[in-house]
C-alpha cells in the first residue's frame, strides 16, 4: 500500500507551469526525500499534499484520501513539519504541550518532553523568545508525541546547526525504526538526506526522477580529469552535468568509464588522467541538477 | 479537542480581552460620573428636559466603543494566526475546518458579548438611577446598533484577514464599511428600532462570510 500517491498533478501559479504532468508514489513503511533546487516548487507539492492548495488538475492520495479534502481522522495520522518550522509563538511549552494533548488521542506527552527538556528551557519559556534551533526542538516534540504514522517534514534543516540538525535525524532514525512509519521529507542540507533517505525524488522544471538511494548512488558517478582552459561542453545523452575549478573538471554520468572516455575523446576533449572519483549524495544533486 | 481549541483563543485573547474589558468599564464609568455631575451642578429639569423631550442621548461617549473592541478582539485572534500563514497549524489539526473556526468564533464571540452585557448593564442602572425606566430600557434598542456594529466589527475583520486575494479583500472591506456605516448613521433614541429585525439576518450572513474566507485561505496554499 502507498502513503502517498500523485497521479497526473499539473499545477499553475500565476501563469507559469509549476508541475505538467507528475506521478510518483511513496511505499508505507519508507524514507523518500523531495530533492530539487529553490524554486522547484518542492513546498508548493507539500501544500498540495496537505490539502492547503488545489492543483489546477490530477490526483494526490494521502493515506488512501484525497489530499484535498483530508478527513480529520486521516490527518490524526500525519506529522507535518512546516518550513520555518512554524509554531504558535504565543504559547510557552507547557501550554504547547497542554493544547497538542488534547487535539490528539494518541498524544504521548513524556516523548515530548524528552525532546523539549534536552534544551533546559523551563516549560514557561515562550515559544517567541526561543531560537529557530530551540524552536524546532518544540516543533520536533509536537509531532513525534502525535506518534504518526505518516511524517511530512518541509525543509527540516532550514536555519539550523549542526547539532540540531543531527539530533532531527537521530530522532527521524528511532521513529523509522519503530516500523511502519512513513516519512517525507525535504530538505535543503543534501549530505543530512543520505544519512537518512531509501528513496528520493528529483524535481527540475516540472520533471521528476523517482529512484532508489542505493540504485542512484551505484549507478550514477562522479568522474574527475584535468584540462587546461575554459571546457566547452554541454549536457546530453552521457554527460548529466559537470563543474570546472581551475583545471579539475568534475563530470557526472550514468555511464561507466569507458563510454565517457569515448564520448569525450568523440567531442574532442582530452580527458587527462581521467578516473571514476567516490561520489556524495551532494555531488550527485549538482551533477544532476544543476548548480543555479 | 473543544478546550484545547479554546485555550488556544484565550491565551491570544486574554490580555486585549481584559484591556477592552477595563476601557469599556471606564467609559461606562465615566458616563455615569458625567450625569451624575449634571444632576448636581444643573437643575434636574434640563437634564430631563435635555434628555427626554431634546432626545440628547447621555450615554454617546460608548457609541464607537464596540466597534473598536470588535475590532480588536478579531485582530488580536487572527493577526498571530496569518503572520507566517499559522492558521495552516490549527487546519492539520484532526477536527474540521467548520468546527475549527466555529470554536475560534464562538472564544470571540463570548468574550464580546461579555463585554456588551458589561456596558449595558452599567449604562441601564445608570439611567435607571436618574430618569423614568422608560428612558433607562429605551437605552436597550438604541444601543443595539452600536453593538451590532461591534459584530459586524469582529466578524468582518476576521473575514477580511482571513481573505488572501486583495481585490476581493477590499471588496469585503468596502462592504463590511458600508454596513458598519449604516448603523451608525441615525441619532436619538431607539432610531433603528422598526429595522433592527432584518438588521439580526446580518449576522448569520457575517458568520458564513468568515468561513468562505477560511476555505479560500486553505485552498489558495502557498
Amino acid at each position: 500500500m502507498n502513503a502517498i500517491e500523485v497521479h497526473n498533478l499539473r499545477h499553475q501559479y500565476n501563469r507559469r507551469t509549476i508541475y505538467e504532468d507528475l506521478n510518483f508514489s511513496i511505499p508505507e513503511g519508507t524514507i523518500c526525500g523531495l530533492l530539487g533546487k529553490n524554486g522547484q516548487g518542492k513546498t508548493t507539492l507539500v501544500n498540495i499534499l496537505m490539502g492547503f492548495l488545489k492543483p489546477t488538475s490530477g490526483k494526490c492520495l494521502v493515506l488512501g484520501e484525497d489530499s484535498h479534502d483530508l478527513p480529520p481522522a486521516t490527518r490524526n495520522r500525519i506529522g507535518l513539519l512546516h518550513e520555518g518550522h512554524l509554531a504558535y509563538e504565543f504559547m510557552n511549552i507547557a501550554q504547547t504541550e497542554k493544547f497538542y494533548r488534547g487535539c490528539y488521542p494518541n498524544w504521548e506527552a513524556e516523548i515530548f518532553y524528552d525532546l523539549v527538556e534536552k534544551m533546559g528551557l523551563p516549560h514557561d519559556h515562550k515559544v517567541a523568545n526561543m531560537s529557530c534551533g530551540q524552536r524546532s526542538q518544540v516543533v520536533l516534540g509536537v509531532i513525534m508525541a502525535q506518534n504518526p504514522d505518516l511524517l511530512i517534514l518541509d525543509d527540516y534543516s532550514m536555519g539550523l546547526d549542526a547539532g540540531y540538525r543531527r539530533l532531527f535525524l537521530d530522532v527521524l532514525h528511532d521513529f523509522a525504526a519503530l516500523g511502519g512509519k512513513t516519512i517525507f521529507v525535504t530538505s535543503h542540507i543534501i549530505q543530512d538526506l543520505e544519512q537518512l533517505v531509501d528513496t528520493m525524488i528529483f524535481i527540475d522544471q516540472g520533471e521528476i526522477m523517482q529512484t532508489g538511494l542505493d540504485d542512484f548512488m551505484n549507478s550514477f558517478h562522479k568522474y574527475v580529469f584535468h584540462n587546461g582552459g575554459e571546457l566547452d561542453l554541454s549536457t546530453d545523452d552521457v554527460v548529466k552535468g559537470f563543474e570546472q575549478r581551475g583545471e579539475l573538471v568534475s563530470l557526472y554520468s550514468f555511464a561507466d568509464e569507458e563510454k565517457v572516455k569515448q564520448h569525450l575523446t568523440t567531442l574532442g576533449i582530452h580527458a587527462k588522467e581521467l578516473q571514476k572519483v567516490e561520489m556524495t549524495l551532494e555531488d550527485g544533486f549538482i551533477g544532476l541538477m544543476g548548480k543555479y | 479537542m473543544l478546550p484545547s481549541l479554546l485555550l488556544k483563543e484565550w491565551l491570544k485573547l486574554k490580555r486585549y480581552f481584559a484591556a477592552a474589558l477595563l476601557l469599556n468599564f471606564g467609559i461606562c464609568l465615566k458616563i455615569f460620573f458625567d450625569i451624575r455631575q449634571q444632576m448636581h451642578s444643573e437643575h434636574a429639569e434640563m437634564v430631563w428636559y435635555q434628555a427626554i423631550h431634546i432626545h440628547t442621548v447621555l450615554y454617546q461617549d460608548i457609541r464607537y466603543l464596540p466597534l473598536i473592541t470588535g475590532l480588536v478582539l478579531a485582530a488580536a485572534q487572527f493577526v498571530p494566526e496569518m503572520l507566517g500563514r499559522r492558521l495552516r497549524l490549527s487546519l492539520h489539526l484532526p477536527a474540521s475546518r467548520g468546527f475549527m473556526l466555529f470554536s475560534c468564533l464562538l472564544s470571540g464571540l463570548l468574550l464580546y458579548l461579555l463585554i456588551c452585557v458589561q456596558d449595558t448593564i452599567i449604562i441601564y442602572l445608570t439611567l435607571q438611577n436618574y430618569f423614568p425606566v422608560e428612558v433607562a430600557n429605551s437605552s436597550l434598542p438604541t444601543m443595539l446598533p452600536w453593538l451590532l456594529a461591534g459584530l459586524l466589527g469582529y466578524l468582518g475583520g476576521v473575514t477580511v484577514l482571513l481573505e488572501t486575494h486583495w481585490p476581493r479583500r477590499i471588496f469585503l472591506l468596502l462592504i463590511f464599511s458600508v454596513l458598519i456605516t449604516m448603523l451608525f448613521s441615525g441619532n436619538g433614541y431607539g432610531w433603528f428600532t422598526p429595522a433592527i429585525p432584518y438588521l439580526l439576518l446580518l449576522f448569520p450572513m457575517a458568520f458564513c462570510s468568515v468561513f468562505e474566507s477560511a476555505r479560500r485561505f486553505q485552498e489558495r496554499g502557498v
